[in-house]
């Protein structure tokens, strides 16, 4: 078997620009996962109807679904970041889908990417929690005794880590055994490894939302002692 | 020679590293789905709610043999020690 897999897993096609390296490739598919997105969002509400049919509905029904976990898990205030948790799901689901289709890659085979959208909520829950609770936010750092400060800290640290090698790990992990059973026996195991890949891709945008959902709640729901 | 001690060492590893995630994760799974089977059977309307949860669940602990699996395929297929 030839070693000429070996350069290519892994690598990007970098371009660099003012001093920054930028992995071209995963803008590509970025920017076409995000055209897919809007075209889907504009597509299915041009004209809505009441008793929806096809896309529509398919859409409503992850609208809803996403609405009762974001009313479960934050209360009133959570349909402010609704929007936010919606668009995050959608886009993950494409951006997971898009490496399944011959001749893409997903955006989120790179930790460029998850790492840049962990950073994003990681982010969000602090600003809302001081837009929300005023500097007091940062006493959940000190909550049961200051001894705790070393394990929060390093809990806070976790979440974008963790957050973001899971997605990464799960996707890249999956286009490169899809390219290593190709060359081991094509044809039919990739196909049920293609099938396995798209739960897996849909299992994956979920549990990120579920996560982001619960931790902007952290932030959303802390109101005075 | 060296090289050759650096990528045996390296197929060791990404094999003792993929070995004992799969274990890892394998008894994981295995305790939560079990329990889950367990509560579905005892509470058929709760059966949504527990798959759903199951499935989180089953990704949050797949998350670090996830990546033990991604530093198995960097040693084998993009060794940063082997040019």
């Amino acid at each position: 078997m030839d070693h000429g897999g070996g350069h290519e897993i892994g690598a990007h096609k970098v371009a660099h620009f003012a001093g920054l390296a930028f992995n071209m490739d995963t803008l590509y598919m970025t920017w076409l996962t995000m055209a897919i997105v809007i075209i889907l969002a504009i597509a299915t509400t041009r004209s809505l109807k009441m008793v929806p049919g096809g896309v529509q509905s398919i859409l409503e029904m992850i609208i809803e679904y996403m609405h009762e976990q974001v009313d479960a898990n934050m209360g009133a205030k959570g349909r402010k970041v609704a929007p936010l948790v919606i668009t995050l799901f959608v886009f993950l689901l494409v951006a997971n889908w898009l490496g399944l289709v011959p001749g893409f890659t997903s955006p989120t085979n790179d930790l460029n990417t998850t790492l840049g959208l962990a950073l994003m909520i990681v982010l969000l829950v602090h600003i809302l929690g001081v837009a929300n609770n005023g500097l007091s936010h940062f006493k959940h750092f000190i909550q049961p005794n200051p001894l705790f400060l070393p394990i929060n800290i390093i809990e806070e640290i976790s979440k974008p880590v963790t957050l973001s090698f899971r997605l990464f790990g799960n996707i890249l992990a999956g286009e490169i055994l899809m390219i290593i059973l190709g060359m081991l026996v094509p044809y039919i195991i990739p196909s049920g490894w293609l099938l396995f890949s798209v739960v897996v891709g849909i299992i994956q945008a979920f549990i990120f939302t579920i996560l982001s959902i619960s931790y902007l709640s952290s932030a959303l729901k802390e109101s005075h002692h | 020679m060296e090289h050759a001690i650096i990528v045996a060492a390296s197929v060791l590893a990404a094999a003792l590293a993929i070995g004992l995630a799969a274990f890892g994760a394998a008894l994981a799974d295995g305790q939560v789905t079990s329990k889950a089977i367990e509560s579905m059977a005892r509470q058929p309307e709760a059966k949504g709610t527990i798959l759903v949860n199951m499935f989180i669940s089953v990704g949050l602990i797949e998350s670090i043999p996830i990546i033990a699996a991604v530093i198995a395929i960097v040693l084998v297929f993009a060794n940063p020690f082997v040019k």
